[in-house]
């Protein structure tokens, strides 16, 4: 969470990063730049809890398992959010695993902000 | 870099869920009482009917409550949807059996949303959910005592016209 890159004028924090994305977070603007199936795309609170749904909704055990003839593509589509992903299976499981990392790191940094500079000791 | 979940929003989204959950529940005991207040009048237990009518009334204020709370701490409350009603009931007791088992699902359902405030510290939302333990008391009181003047007034004769007289009249006024 040290790493600090400068896109544009504006300042990013790397939140978590796989070999496939990135997720970093904006300060000034209070929301998330998502790194990911070959594009840059910004996500607000709201949106960034409705993309970590639409995600986990995905039953990939079921697509795994459908026998049918459809291609395996996912299309993520958020009410009022700029972006769509046209996802293919194996990169909706690395968006998971993208964003469940993101979570994580975000709670992380919760927890550090109260011991640090919110409860008193 | 900013606790920007937390600038946003008090509850975890563990609780968020939980929460939402219980209003949905909220919501499917005023539709049931609803449908106990239907079934009463269909069948001439006009004091029950009313009885019911006003748990459906009552359930509907819960929902709402735990509506606004989530909406309040800047959570995204979800408005239920609700199905599978049953419309139909064997029997005048068997309406006030389920009407209890009902109440006791809530209960239990209230003291879980506790058990995970409690471990993550939400003293907020425990503080918050107080209010409705206090309501259960009242409201698993309601529904036993419905149920056991069954067992003191008997169903034969005109017993089940006795028994819907008194539903009316059951109050619960503990000072504890
Ligand atoms: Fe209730
Ligand atoms: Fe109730």
């Amino acid at each position: 969470m040290q790493k600090t890159a400068v896109f544009s004028q504006v300042n990013f924090v790397e939140v978590f990063s796989t070999k496939q994305g990135a997720v970093f977070q904006s300060d000034s603007e209070y929301c998330w730049y998502i790194d990911f199936a070959g594009k840059l795309a910004r996500f607000d609170y709201r949106n960034l809890l409705k993309l970590r749904q639409a995600i986990n909704n995905i039953d990939i055990e079921q697509i795994l398992l459908n026998s049918g003839k459809t291609a395996d593509v996912e299309i993520i589509f958020i009410c009022a959010c700029d972006h769509c992903y046209v996802l293919s299976l194996l990169e909706v499981i690395a968006m998971k695993e993208l964003l469940s990392g993101t979570f994580v790191m975000l709670e992380l940094n919760h927890i550090i902000q109260d011991r640090l500079f919110r409860i008193v000791a | 870099m900013k606790d920007i979940m937390r600038i946003k929003c008090l509850l975890s989204s563990d609780v968020e869920t939980l929460l939402n959950q219980q209003i949905k529940k909220e919501a499917l005991s005023s539709s049931i009482y609803l449908s106990m207040a239907s079934w009463c009048n269909r069948n001439g237990y006009d004091f029950s009917s009313d009885y019911f009518f006003k748990q459906a009334e009552e359930e509907r204020h819960h929902q709402l409550k735990f509506y606004k709370y989530v909406l309040d701490m800047g959570g995204n409350a979800i408005s239920p949807e609700v199905t599978d009603i049953k419309l139909e009931y064997n029997s005048f007791r068997e309406v006030f059996e389920e009407a209890l088992d009902q109440e006791i699902s809530v209960t239990q359902s209230i003291k879980n949303i506790a058990a995970r405030c409690h471990k993550e510290q939400d003293y907020v939302t425990l503080e918050f959910l107080n209010w409705f333990f206090k309501e259960q008391r009242e409201e698993e009181y309601k529904a036993r005592r419905a149920l056991e003047l069954f067992e003191v007034i008997g169903e034969e004769g005109t017993g089940r016209w006795q028994i819907d007289k008194h539903v009316g009249q059951i109050k619960y006024d503990s000072e504890a």
